[in-house]
């Protein structure tokens, strides 16, 4: 019984040997690896970097500047050809304004891009704390890549896409790397290739990368390399459209004094609420607001920019009338003006109408109204209705919240 | 005195004769008269050229020139080319146009179409045949034209778009035509059996039509194949072998998809076939006016520079990769990057490389390892356009310039 279970276990560990042997192998070839890119203490203490040198795409050369952080963010500024590129990952998500996709703002990267954003905020070598990251490493074998030996690393990260990295047996510093990349934001195979190795402060970093898919090629010449140089983090996060960016006075959280207008033809104070504003997305301004005329009315209001009409939009949901409405206008001198005269949800015109208007001007930083008006003659002539006084929530109020 | 001048006589037309007679010898290589010089292959034999270190190559002249990629071609003492210049940031005219070897001045330019626009580069991507007389172009919108070489007068124009229901490609037409005989053959990508047609050099008349497809980016190559001469045109995904006359000899379906670079006929009966797509190249064998694959391979994907075949081996830009494969069996002997998508030709034993950014580099046209011999910065920008060499010298043109260096 006992020879039994001892004959079970050496089967089992045979069973398990080859894997065993492959894991230390890998193990050791990405140790020396770290050790031919400065060392593991030594890219310890790197916290960011900043790169800079110069760019090639479609064959013309030009200045780009690249931050990493150690915890996954990149940030780019570059030149694909004559068009000028922003590139912004956060660690999960990223985004690009490419004017090659005829897109002249910010927009979300796809998955596909997600992956090669992952790639790009990597400290060269996606090897370093590997495992932190969740990547796996599988020990392929040797390999003849243009005339010298190469350890051939499968490396797989946490979305499942996968790498294959050629190592120089000799110096343990990569020389190529076919991984998915993308072009116009589709997923196509590329090849990269790594050369002109050179120490910065004690860390050693390729100077050369040419990266070749389809039939692009694309060569990143390192002229410095800053260790943990100071970042503005606001870098990383996807920038606004220019449009919607002028209404950032509104952006915050304010006390909202309430008129209504009184048979007299003057505003009669309604009380106070609260109001929250702030960016949903790059061309997104939401703003959420309560209050009570005769019954309560929760609004949610969407703030646009149409570049196609080249107007702002409204797009605003009230919960006791459970309704959209739409109102579309523009920005003059920071006084916003929205109607919907234009807006219809008829086929036949009423002659019976009333259209509203909103006036949105800034006083200063810290305060706007909004007046609301009525029209009855399609905009000809418009009555005041309600004005609202927004005050930004001092840092007291903001924490008594 | 009448012994004397009869010996000076006889003295100067011995000295003539033999003077003749040498520079009938080199004439074919000392001149680059159209797309990829001598017989489109982009080589001259029997030209020794000194190392770049041992001689520097010595700038000539450096002009600025209205933009495309259209090759220089070198004949009679000019240079003729295409290019475009603009007239705002939407319009604009195409020209061909005629320069001084010497100088770089312009001695002529004549209309013959619209400007390309393009955002990876405006203007014409063909390069002019020159003939006897005249000289001939291919517009960007697909207008052939015969120009007199001596003041650029348009003897006549055929518009293929209107003619013949061509659709103009992504970069435009950039086919680039040959002279055979009487006749200038190009792809015209027309309706009705009108892939490639022949035009007749003095009046422009159609003289034969031949084949399926639409235009791509692929020049006709005139050679001899098991002696026989014959036109070979790749388009598509079919090969054509035809006459002069216009008949089939054999076709070939192709899994190499529209090449752009020159298919290369070496052996005289093998054909190399490359494109930037798998499976990169082949090389067809031809008995018997049948066409055979006798190998294909990876090794060598070719965009749109044209590689060169020299003893055995092709040696040319692997997408942006300058390699050097054997044609026999595939194999990469040597490869060098950082030259970008760059261009090159053959001058004797050594490879003049052009990188993408204008540098000229001078390499050893060996397969034992990739050895260079020096290098200029020759140029500067964006430099899509194969060097042309004659007389001694070599002519580079990027999107906006071009420059002359002498280099023995």
């Amino acid at each position: 019984m006992k020879r039994k279970k001892l004959q079970a276990f050496f089967l089992f560990a045979l069973f398990l040997m080859p894997g065993i042997l492959v894991a230390q192998t890998a193990e050791e070839i990405i140790a020396k690896h770290i050790e031919a890119h400065g060392g593991a203490d030594k890219w310890e203490k790197v916290e960011a970097l900043k790169i800079k040198g110069r760019f090639t795409a479609f064959s013309l050369e030009k200045d780009f500047t690249s931050y990493k952080t150690k915890c996954g963010a990149y940030y780019s500024d570059l030149y694909l050809g004559e068009q000028h590129v922003f590139e912004g990952f956060n660690g999960k998500c990223g985004w690009t304004i490419d004017p090659w996709q005829e897109i002249e703002y910010a927009r979300n990267i796809n998955s596909n891009e997600t992956n090669v954003f992952k790639q790009k905020a990597e400290f060269f070598t996606p090897f370093l704390n590997y495992k932190k990251k969740g990547h796996k490493v599988e020990y392929i074998g040797k390999e003849n890549v243009d005339g010298d030996e190469m350890f051939v690393l499968k490396l797989t990260r946490e979305d499942g896409k996968s790498e294959k990295w050629y190592l120089n047996t000799k110096t343990y510093l990569e020389y190529k790397c076919e991984a998915p990349w993308v072009d116009f934001a589709q997923a196509v195979p590329a090849e990269m290739y790594f050369d002109d190795f050179r120490k910065v402060d004690e860390i050693i970093v390729p100077f050369f990368i040419e990266r070749i898919f389809w039939q692009r090629d694309r060569i990143t010449q390192i002229e410095s390399v800053e260790l943990n140089p100071k970042i503005d983090k606001s870098l990383f996060a996807m920038p606004k459209r220019k449009e919607i960016s002028k209404l950032a006075f509104m952006e915050g959280d304010w006390d909202v004094k309430l008129e209504f207008m009184g048979r007299r033809g003057t505003y009669r104070d309604r009380g106070n609420t609260e109001s929250c504003i702030k960016f949903a997305s790059t061309n997104l301004l939401q703003e959420q607001i309560s209050y009570e005329n005769g019954f309560p009315n929760n609004l949610s209001i969407n703030f646009t920019y149409d570049a196609g009409t080249k107007k702002y939009r409204i797009a605003a949901f009230n919960d006791f009338t459970s309704t959209f409405d739409m109102f579309q206008g523009e920005l003059k001198d920071n006084i916003l003006v929205m109607e919907d005269t234009q807006v219809s949800y008829s086929d036949k015109p009423s002659a019976t109408r009333m259209c509203r208007q909103f006036i949105y001007t800034k006083v200063d930083n810290n305060q706007f109204t909004v007046e609301n008006k009525i029209s009855t003659d399609e905009g000809k002539t418009w009555k005041p209705q309600a004005r609202l006084t927004y005050t930004r929530k001092s840092e007291n109020t903001l924490s008594k919240k | 005195m009448k012994k004397t001048n009869l010996l000076f006589t006889i003295c100067a037309l011995l000295f003539s004769t033999l003077l003749n007679h040498a520079s009938a010898q080199e004439a074919p290589n000392q001149e680059w008269n159209q797309f990829r010089g001598a017989n489109r292959s982009g080589s001259t034999d029997n030209i020794e050229l000194m190392s770049f270190t041992d001689k520097a190559p010595k700038l000539v002249w450096k002009k600025k020139l209205g933009d495309g990629f259209s090759e220089l071609t070198i004949s009679g003492g000019n240079i003729y080319t295409m290019i475009s210049v603009r007239k705002d940031s939407i319009t604009g005219d195409e020209f061909i146009a005629a320069f001084d070897e010497k100088t770089g001045n312009e001695v002529w330019k004549t209309r013959v179409d619209n400007m390309f626009f393009d955002t990876f580069g405006d203007g014409p991507r063909s390069t002019p045949a020159i003939g006897e007389k005249n000289v001939y172009s291919l517009s960007s919108y697909g207008k052939l034209s015969a120009n007199s070489k001596k003041d650029g007068k348009t003897l006549w124009q055929v518009d293929f778009m209107k003619e013949y229901g061509s659709k103009i490609p992504r970069w435009g037409f950039s086919s680039s035509p040959v002279i055979v005989g009487n006749n200038v053959i190009v792809e015209v990508g027309g309706t009705d059996s009108r892939a490639f047609m022949a035009f007749d050099k003095k009046t422009g008349k159609e003289v034969w039509k031949k084949g399926e497809g639409i235009a791509t980016y692929n020049s006709p190559v005139h050679g001899k194949i098991n002696d026989k001469e014959c036109i070979i045109f790749a388009n598509g995904r079919k090969v054509y072998s035809l006459t002069t006359a216009g008949d089939t000899l054999w076709t070939y379906n192709s899994p190499i998809s529209n090449p752009t670079g020159m298919p290369i006929v070496f052996d005289g009966n093998k054909i190399f076939i490359s494109a930037v797509r798998n499976p990169g190249f082949i090389v067809l064998e031809v008995n018997n006016n049948k066409a055979t694959e006798i190998s294909r391979g990876t090794s060598m994907k070719n965009d749109y520079s044209s590689s060169i075949y020299h003893d055995g081996y092709v040696y040319g830009f692997h997408v942006a990769a300058l390699q050097c494969i054997s044609v026999k069996t595939g194999e990469k002997k040597w490869t060098k990057r950082g030259y970008g998508k760059g261009s090159l030709i053959r001058i004797g034993d050594q490879l003049l490389v052009l990188s993408d950014k204008g540098k000229l580099i001078q390499v050893k046209a060996t397969p034992d390892a990739y050895t260079e011999l020096g290098n200029i910065q020759a140029i500067d920008g964006k430099s899509w356009t194969a060097p042309s060499f004659a007389n001694g010298k070599i002519y580079l043109r990027n999107l906006t310039e071009m420059a002359c260096y002498e280099l023995k």
